[in-house]
C-alpha cells in the first residue's frame, strides 16, 4: 500500500511542477528549462528551515515557494531582456549555476544531500495523509493555473505570446507580466519543492539535473502545451508508465534504461503525430455575449 | 498651431545605411499626412523610430509639446500613440474579438493584483472593452466574423483587423503602415472611409502607402522621403508633379 500512496504524492508533485512548467513555456511561451532549479530550491528551503530553524511544515513549505519566486527574480529581470533559444541558454546557466552551488556550499548538506529532515506526519497513515495533501495542493494548483490563463490575464498573456512587439505596440508591459508569471510559476514549482522534501525527508543535488528538466518538459509536450490539463495527464502519463514496467520484472539492469528510452520514444512519437499533445488548448472563457471559440489546438 | 506630433532633427542610422537624417516634420490636429517613397527610404523606419520600437542616435520626439524620448514603446502606446504594421502582426490564435480587446490603452487586468483584488472592475473593463471593440469592428463591417480566430479570415479582412485593434486605442496620433498594401473592393473602400473618419474626429494621422489614388484621395498634404532624408514636401499634387521626385520613385 506504501507503494502506491508513494506514486500518488509523486503524481501530485508532478502535476504540480509540470502544471507550473507549462504557465511559463505553454502559456506565456518564455522557454526557460530551468524549472528544476526552483523545484530544488523550495525542497531546500523547507528542508532548511525545519531542521535549523524548527518551523511547522507548512510554514516551511510556503517559504520554499516565496524563496523560489524571489530567487525567480534574480533569474527574470536580467534574462527575459532576451527571449527564444537566448532565454533557454541563460535558463541553463542559471540552472547548472546555482546547481553548482548548493553541491559546493555546506549547510546544503554539499553533495551527499539534505536528510533527517523532519516529518511533520507520523505512524501507519503517514502514506494516506501526504496522497490527500499533495493531491489536495495539485487540485489547487490546476484550478488557480486554470483562472489566471482563461481570464483577461490569460488573453494578455497568449497575445504576448504570439507577438510581443505588436502586444509591447499597444501599451502592454510585456516585461511586467513576464516577470509575474515567472515568480508565479517558479513559486508553484517551490511549494512542490517542499512537498518532497517533507515526504522523502532526503534532498539531493542530483535530482534536479537537466534529466528532470527533461522529464517536465515530456510530461508538459505529450500532455499537451498550453492546455491546462494537458500537463496533468502528461505527469500522470509519465509517472504511472515507467511504474507499471517494473511489473514486468525485468532485471534492474535492463529497466532503468528501459524508462529512458520510453521518455524519448514518447516525445518523438508525439513531436511526430501529435504536436499539440494529447489535450489541444481550451482557450480563454467567452467574452460577455459571445460564444466559445473551437480552437482546435494549433494548426 | 495645431501640431500633435514634433519631431526635431531625428537621426537613426543601422552601421553604415542612414534611415533617417535630420527628420523634422509635425504631424497636426485633424490632418492626414503621407509618407511616399521607393523602398528602403526609412519610412518604416520613421514609425519605428516615432513609437519606440528603435532609440534615434540624435533628435527629439515630442507628444503635445513634451519630449517623449525617454519613454519606452509600451508608454508611448499608452500616451496616445497608435500604430499598424505592414505585416499586421495580429495574435493569431486568438480570435478577431479577442486581439481587439486585449489592445485599450489602459488594461486593467494587466496586474495580477487587479486580478485577485478587483475581479469586478476587470469584469466591467471586459464589458466596455467589448462594446468598443464591436464598435469598431461594426464601423468596418467586421462584426459577422467577431469569433472567428483571425488566421481563418481572408487576408484584406486580417488587414481591417490591423487597423481595427489599432483604433481600440483613441489617442491623438495615428501611424498606418502600408494600410492598403495587397487590398482591394469593399476593404479598400472602408479603409479609406474609416482613416477620413478617424481625422476628422480630430485626430493626427501618418500613412505610409505606395497606392497613390490612395494618397491622393485622402492625405492633405505629403512628404517624399528618400534614403532616410525629407527630399520635399508639400500638397500630393505639387510632388506628384515634380519630375525629379517621380524619376526617382519610379526609377523612370
Amino acid at each position: 500500500m506504501d507503494y502506491f500512496y508513494s506514486i500518488l504524492i509523486l503524481i501530485g508533485i508532478y502535476v504540480v511542477l509540470a502544471s507550473s512548467f507549462n504557465l511559463i513555456i505553454g502559456n506565456a511561451g518564455l522557454v526557460s528549462i530551468a524549472h528544476p532549479i526552483f523545484f530544488a530550491l523550495g525542497a531546500y528551503t523547507a528542508g532548511l528551515a525545519a531542521i535549523y530553524f524548527g518551523l511547522h511544515a507548512i510554514v516551511a513549505t510556503l517559504a520554499g515557494g516565496v524563496v523560489a519566486a524571489l530567487f525567480s527574480l534574480m533569474m527574470s529581470l536580467p534574462s527575459l531582456r532576451v527571449s527564444g533559444d537566448y532565454l533557454m541558454i541563460t535558463s541553463i546557466g542559471f540552472q547548472l549555476g546555482l546547481l553548482q552551488v548548493i553541491k559546493n556550499v555546506e549547510f546544503t548538506g554539499s553533495q551527499g544531500g539534505l536528510s533527517n529532515i523532519p516529518t511533520p506526519v507520523t505512524g501507519p497513515y503517514r502514506g494516506l495523509v501526504y496522497s490527500v495533501v499533495s493531491l489536495a495542493v495539485a487540485a489547487t494548483v490546476v484550478w488557480i493555473i486554470r483562472w489566471i490563463v482563461r481570464g483577461p490575464y490569460g488573453r494578455a498573456i497568449t497575445a504576448m505570446r504570439d507577438d510581443e512587439l505588436a502586444f509591447l505596440a499597444l501599451g502592454r508591459d510585456a516585461m511586467r507580466i513576464k516577470i509575474v508569471i515567472f515568480a508565479v510559476g517558479c513559486g508553484l514549482a517551490g511549494i512542490a519543492g517542499g512537498l518532497y522534501a517533507f515526504y522523502y525527508q532526503y534532498v539531493s543535488p542530483e535530482q534536479f539535473e537537466i534529466l528532470a528538466s527533461a522529464a517536465m518538459l515530456t510530461m508538459v509536450v505529450v500532455g499537451g502545451m498550453g492546455s491546462t490539463l494537458g500537463p496533468v495527464v502528461g505527469a500522470v502519463l509519465l509517472i504511472a508508465l515507467p511504474q507499471a514496467i517494473t511489473f514486468l520484472e525485468l532485471p534492474p539492469a535492463i529497466m532503468a534504461p528501459l524508462q529512458g528510452m520510453l521518455f524519448t520514444l514518447l516525445v518523438i512519437v508525439f513531436v511526430f503525430i501529435r504536436p499539440q499533445g494529447l489535450i489541444s488548448p481550451e482557450g480563454p472563457t467567452p467574452l460577455p455575449g459571445h460564444r466559445q471559440v473551437n480552437r482546435g489546438g494549433p494548426r | 498651431m495645431n501640431a500633435v506630433l514634433t519631431l526635431e532633427g531625428l537621426c537613426k542610422s543601422f552601421g553604415g545605411i542612414v534611415v533617417a537624417d535630420h527628420i523634422t516634420l509635425e504631424l497636426e490636429r485633424g490632418h492626414i499626412l503621407g509618407l511616399i517613397g521607393p523602398n528602403g527610404a526609412g519610412k518604416t523606419s520613421l514609425f519605428n523610430l516615432i513609437s519606440g520600437v528603435v532609440p534615434p542616435d540624435a533628435g527629439d520626439i515630442r507628444l503635445n509639446g513634451v519630449s517623449i524620448l525617454a519613454r519606452p514603446l509600451y508608454q508611448r502606446a499608452r500616451m496616445g500613440i497608435a500604430r499598424t504594421w505592414q505585416q499586421m502582426r495580429l495574435f493569431h490564435t486568438m480570435t478577431v474579438l479577442e486581439n481587439m480587446v486585449v489592445a485599450p490603452r489602459e488594461y486593467v487586468a494587466e496586474s495580477m493584483l487587479n486580478l485577485v483584488f478587483k475581479p469586478r472592475a476587470l469584469r466591467h473593463a471586459d464589458e466596455i472593452a467589448c462594446e468598443q471593440a464591436m464598435r469598431i469592428l461594426e464601423r468596418m463591417h467586421l462584426a459577422q466574423c467577431a469569433d472567428s480566430l483571425v488566421m481563418d479570415i481572408p487576408f484584406g479582412q486580417q488587414k481591417l483587423v490591423g487597423l481595427a485593434r489599432a483604433l481600440m486605442n483613441d489617442g491623438p496620433c495615428l501611424l498606418l503602415d502600408e494600410p492598403m498594401a495587397g487590398v482591394e473592393g469593399q476593404a479598400y473602400d472602408t479603409i479609406k472611409a474609416v482613416v477620413r473618419q478617424e481625422a476628422a474626429a480630430g485626430r493626427a494621422v501618418c500613412v505610409v502607402e505606395h497606392n497613390i489614388s490612395f494618397i491622393k484621395d485622402l492625405c492633405t498634404s505629403a512628404v517624399f522621403m528618400s534614403f532616410g532624408a525629407i527630399l520635399e514636401r508639400g500638397s500630393v499634387a505639387d510632388l506628384l508633379a515634380s519630375k525629379s521626385l517621380t524619376e526617382l520613385y519610379f526609377g523612370a
